[in-house]
């Protein structure tokens, strides 16, 4: 049986398709689940093994980037994430739906409705859409697992994704190794140099696992990365896609 | 109960990226040195709830303690020198209250009546009031939709009662009077005002002030296209109507294989693979742009992707484009004409908001331009494209029976766009600015991306029975449209509006975005409100479609508007129009030769018309939706620009469609008809140069005109013969397209024409995208090829003279008999496998061609310059048309370019510089890391 998979969508979710696109070509069964059909209940989280929050600028971003659905998981969906969780079940959230799990908290700790971290506007101030180099780090995350130390190319796209914390939460998200990918040069280092590091992230961090390695938040595009066309110079060289081993991990880590 | 106020601010030790943003904007456009930090705050309002609530609201949604802090009802920052709030009119929709709103219910907070949001802009250094002003002026405030507040509101409540209906007496006024009634406000001419007058004086009754809006929007140019409808005589000889000339070449063309939908619909619509097709539509947001740039461009690229949204029975956008027009950024202030804006605000704004509604659409801006030129400084050209994918079964354009619900979807209505229609027919003055500020739209990409998933949703359940988009001229105008066969009764008392206080005349024309009119059979009326409103969308009857073929419009009661649709669209007579055609004489000229030093190229490459656009193209998302298979920008850098965009719509399957398009206003001035062929060739090039068949694309014309009286005219008339003798050579179709005639600029004794622009886009299919090319040099010693038929000395309106201050109208005439097979021969060596980079010749001439290509791969070349030829001519000539392909090794240019003019150029190198040679003569030898860095000076500048 395919793994089913929830996409969850609302007003302004925009990655939503070529997300579920990723889950097919790596066997799952994906459904595309608006957060309506959530809070009245006509379907339940429980019945899935995989949340995944796609990109796109959720209600606007308005007050901050995925500010307003945070809240709506948060306030009406706080129990059944709970239980969702605790059954074992999987989040990815990719660009706006890292920045959605940052905002109820589920990253870097795990603890839904303490924000212990943020995604702030880009250095530059301004929306930028360009391919990144991400070093995939060690992580308990399974969604990179057989991957660790690794370079892949990404596409960033995104307005707000400065990675900020405070000393103390930095350390303990450092010591607990919850880094799952930074942002690198062309040398494989990480770095906090414009444009290698596109939004001057905190420990050039990229992509962070809680520490059951079971949500993964993450701001480039891996899902814009699963056919070898999709590389902005397949022409040049045969690269396969890099961003597929998310997809397929998270298909593999859902039992399927 | 008193508002609440939050204000929330990034903590004193961390960067604020909005306030630098500012702060580089005070000195780098201002000028101005004494401003040493800006910071930003958010202030949040809100109605109907206590401190306590507000508090909440503060600690659990609007302040992240991480980054933040917050106070309540009390100043944040106290330190700063000047502090100025920024928020929108009353009136002027917040699209951040709904959230706020939305939010503030999630959380449980009962009683909220209200809610807003503001900015408080915190200015520290010795700044005089003056320098103040002018921030407040030219940075923040756009006077049109904000203003700075300098007393806290009482209430964000807002509403007033109904304005009301009044009678024209227009049965006894006379001419002046007549001609008093339309200025400012219906822009119809003495004769159309005659009409009108005509037209109840035998009704026996006079019109209503709705009726007499609803004629003049409908009759308006931009909705009636008179001129593009009228008799042409053409130096005492009378010619075909523009648009029947480009519909009769369409027609002549032929290709029912391709083409399945051409002119009737908001797109047009060819025929993709699998069942599918795709549509396109080139819209001008010029005049909403000129007077608020970031709103004008958002809601033009709003307005263009809801005009794919309602194609057939409805099309997903997939692809954004954007051309603009813009004096350099660098025009002194004092140049600027009054009631103009300038255009680095301008670029930049227009910029963001292409940018801001494309990127939360989810709609990759993938093909574009800007050039410049300094006769925009009275009006840009703002140019903005939509692409959708449909199934071909759904591509025909509805036709709403009588009995149909008329139902209308997504935002609310308001005051905002009122004039719309009518104010984009008029020429610019430096009073616009002041009396149209109505006709400005705000933008709720949000809004239109529930209503684009909604409508998707209704259309696979086959809920749709017509759809168009409400925009220019609102109801008015997309219910007269949808209706004008049947008849149609609208009450306007059943729209949901965004606040009271709107006359019904009002609610009719209202411009308000995000708003779509459906033709919904009665049986389905209630599947489709209840899908609607699943996807957050509001959905509302407010009429039926009739046989009785009149426009009837009531407000409660009170019928406002009864009108024969037969008047309302047959009503004005066709018009004449003449003028006299002296063709531009044409000069052999032959200037000295210059040294083609380094510090030439880098001029040629750092023009405004060559220079990379990459930091615009970087604001904009090009990879959303996973389709891109060819960026705008490319190569190991990713700073080489693309031709065309190449995308694979349908996930996982080979099939390609390319969008391309060519404008080159310089040269519309010195020849219309050259000009226009320039930009028709340039178009199909770009596609073909990415490895587009040239027998599988479509046109979309776009007209930006000066007022089209005497010459002007005539030049018109000119480039639309230009753009039917290039469809007929080529066997392409037009199958859409959108004339805007009014770039003139009037102030007093000043009049400026806004240099006429033809902008034709190409867009078609790919069987396999796998056979494409990108531009970028791939190895080491291959072979460069120039194909293409070009005469080297016809140089008039080329980036080259200009440096030079040269002026010629020795332009480049396309040889429109060699092209199909030049087309032809490119297409099938690039389909055969045996080309490895392909570039077409545009500004900048074949020298910026091979630069471009030797960014990309970080690879060197060296040209061979015939001994015959002027080098100067030679590397800068800028015929269309032409090409620059490298070989693989083993190809054989003889073979490939048997019968169409072609020249071996020389070679790639491996070291990263470009060399010329003439005869035993090197021209010069340049690292590519020089041209490259005066390549991207020009727009870093601008955006930093």
């Amino acid at each position: 049986m395919r793994v089913p998979v929830l996409i969850l969508r609302t007003d302004g979710t925009n990655c939503d398709v070529e997300t579920a696109y990723a889950f097919e070509l790596a066997g799952a069964e994906p459904h595309l689940v608006h957060v309506n059909q959530l809070r009245r209940r006509e379907v339940r989280l429980t019945d899935y093994r995989l949340l995944v929050i796609p990109g796109g600028f959720t209600y606007g971003d308005d007050i901050a980037a995925g500010k307003i659905l945070a809240v709506e998981l948060t306030s009406f969906l706080r129990e059944e994430i709970g239980e969702f969780l605790a059954k074992g079940g999987l989040v990815l959230g990719i660009c706006n739906g890292f920045q959605v799990l940052v905002r109820t908290g589920l990253l870097p700790f795990g603890r839904l409705g303490e924000v212990q971290a943020v995604l702030m506007p880009n250095a530059k101030g301004r929306f930028e859409c360009r391919w990144v180099r991400l070093r995939v780090e060690k992580s308990p995350s399974l969604f990179t697992r057989g991957m660790e130390g690794q370079v892949v190319e990404w596409q960033a796209a995104h307005g707000e994704g400065c990675f900020y914390t405070n000393a103390e939460q930095l350390k303990t998200i450092e010591e607990q190794g919850l880094v799952a990918f930074r942002y690198v040069d062309a040398e494989g280092r990480p770095t906090q140099e414009y444009p290698d590091n596109p939004n001057g992230s905190l420990n050039a961090i990229a992509g962070l696992s809680d520490p059951t390695g079971r949500i993964l938040g993450v701001m480039p595009h891996p899902e814009r990365f699963v056919l070898p066309t999709q590389h902005p110079n397949w022409r040049r060289k045969k690269i396969p896609p890099a961003g597929f081993f998310i997809f397929q991990n998270a298909v593999r880590a859902a039992g399927g | 109960m008193a508002l609440q106020e939050v204000r929330v601010t990034i903590l004193p030790h961390l960067r604020d990226p909005s306030g630098e943003g500012v702060l580089h904007e005070i000195r780098q456009s201002l000028g101005i040195t004494s401003v040493e930090k800006v910071r930003t705050v958010k202030v949040y309002r809100f109605e109907g709830i206590g401190e306590e609530e507000a508090r909440f609201l503060a600690e659990r949604l609007l302040c992240e303690p991480v980054f933040q802090h917050y106070t309540l009802n009390r100043p944040i920052i106290t330190d700063a020198s000047r502090i100025v709030e920024v928020a929108y009119r009353p009136g002027v929709m917040n699209p951040e209250a709904a959230s706020l709103m939305k939010a503030a219910r999630d959380l449980g907070v009962k009683g909220l009546l209200a809610a807003d949001s503001s900015v408080e802009y915190a200015f520290y250094g010795a700044l005089r009031s003056e320098e103040l002003e002018l921030i407040i002026k030219r940075l923040l405030v756009n006077e049109t939709i904000q203003h700075v507040l300098e007393t806290p509101p009482r209430t964000l409540l807002l509403g007033s009662e109904p304005g009301r209906t009044q009678v024209i007496p227009i049965r006894q006024m006379s001419d002046e009077e007549l001609l008093a009634l339309s200025a400012d406000r219906l822009f119809l001419n003495l004769e159309e005002m005659r009409l009108i007058q005509q037209y109840f004086r035998e009704k026996g009754r006079d019109p209503t002030d709705a009726e007499v809006e609803l004629l003049a929007q409908t009759w308006s140019e931009h909705c009636a296209h008179k001129t593009f409808k009228a008799k042409i005589i053409v130096n005492g000889q009378e010619k075909l109507p523009f648009l029947t000339r480009l519909r009769q070449a369409t027609e002549r063309v032929g290709r029912e294989d391709l083409v399945l939908s051409a002119f009737v619909d908001n797109a047009g619509v060819m025929a993709f693979y699998e069942g599918w097709a795709i549509c396109g539509k080139v819209e001008t947001h010029n005049a909403p742009s000129a007077i608020e740039p970031y709103g004008g461009a958002a809601t033009g690229s709003g307005g263009v992707f809801r005009d794919v949204m309602g194609t057939g029975q409805g099309a997903k956008v997939i692809a954004s484009t954007d051309m603009f027009c813009f004096a350099p950024p660098d025009t002194p202030p004092e140049e600027v004409p009054p009631g103009c804006l300038h255009p680095q605000y301008l670029l930049r704004r227009v910029v963001a908001g292409v940018r801001d509604y494309g990127n939360r659409m989810g709609v990759p801006t993938n093909n574009g331009s800007v050039h410049f030129h300094p006769d925009f400084r009275a009006k840009p050209t703002v140019i903005v494209g939509a692409y959708g994918l449909l199934p071909a079964a759904r591509a025909a354009k509805g036709r709403p029976l009588p009995g149909d619900a008329i139902l209308v979807v997504g935002g609310r209505t308001g005051r905002d766009g009122i004039h719309g229609a009518t104010f984009s027919s008029a020429a610019m003055t430096d009073r616009t600015l002041h009396v149209h500020s109505q006709a400005v739209q705000i933008g709720h990409p949000i809004e239109e991306k529930r209503m684009a998933d909604a409508l998707l949703a209704a259309r696979d359940e086959g809920l749709i029975r017509a759809i168009t988009d409400c925009g220019a001229g609102g109801f008015a105008s997309a219910v007269g449209e949808m209706g004008a066969e049947t008849g149609a009764r609208l009450y306007l008392d059943r729209v949901p509006l965004k606040y009271s206080g709107l006359a019904p005349w009002e609610i009719l024309l209202s411009e308000s975005q995000e708003r779509m009119v459906v033709a919904v059979d009665p049986a389905k009326v209630e599947r489709f409100i209840e899908l609607c409103r699943f996807y957050n969308v509001e959905a509302t009857v407010i009429g039926e479609f009739t046989s009785d073929r009149r426009f009837q419009v009531f407000y409660g009661e009170e019928r406002v508007v009864d009108i024969e649709m037969d008047f309302l669209h047959r009503g004005l007579p066709q018009r004449v129009l003449s003028c006299q055609w002296t063709p531009p004489e044409r000069k052999e000229e032959s200037p000295p030769p210059v040294e083609l030093g380094e510090d030439l190229l880098c001029r040629i490459l750092g023009h405004l018309n060559v220079c990379s656009k990459e930091p615009i193209v970087r604001m904009y998302d090009h990879g959303v939706q996973g389709t891109n298979a060819l960026p705008p920008y490319g190569g190991i850098r990713g700073d080489a620009p693309n031709d065309a965009v190449l995308l694979t719509p349908l996930l996982g399957k080979p099939y390609a469609v390319v969008i391309s398009h060519g404008l080159n206003p310089v040269l519309n001035r010195l020849d219309p008809y050259w000009g226009a062929l320039w930009a028709a060739t340039e178009a199909v090039a770009n596609a073909v140069a990415v490895g587009a068949d040239p027998r599988e694309l479509c046109l979309i014309d776009n007209f930006i005109w000066p007022v089209p009286e005497g010459e002007f005219l005539a030049w018109l008339d000119r480039a639309v013969d230009a753009c039917v003798d290039f469809s007929l050579k080529m066997g392409l179709p037009f199958i859409s397209g959108k004339d805007s005639l009014s770039s003139t600029y009037r102030s007093g004794e000043l009049v400026i024409h806004i240099p006429p622009v033809v902008c034709i886009s190409a867009f078609g299919r790919l069987p396999d995208v796998g056979r494409t090319v990108s531009s970028d040099f791939k190895g080491e010693g291959n072979l460069l090829v120039l194909v293409g038929a070009r005469r080297e000395e016809e140089m008039g309106g080329s980036v080259y003279y200009e440096l030079r201050g040269i002026e010629s109208a020795n332009l480049p005439r396309v040889d429109l008999e060699l092209l199909p097979s030049v087309m032809n021969k490119v297409h099938r060596a690039i389909a055969g496998g045996v080309v490895l980079s392909a570039h077409d010749i545009s500004e900048g001439g074949l020298f910026t061609a091979v630069a471009e290509m030797a960014f990309g791969g970080g690879l060197g070349a060296e040209i061979v310059v015939p001994e015959g030829s002027r080098p100067d001519f030679f590397l800068f000539n800028e015929t269309a048309g032409c090409f620059v392909l490298e070989l693989k090794p083993g190809a054989s240019p003889e073979e490939l370019f048997a019968g169409v003019p072609f020249l071996v150029l020389g070679r790639t190198l491996g070291r990263p510089v470009i060399k010329a040679r003439w005869g035993d003569k090197l021209l010069f030898s340049v690292n590519l890391d020089v041209l490259r860095a005066a390549y991207q000076a020009p727009l870093k500048e601008v955006f930093g």
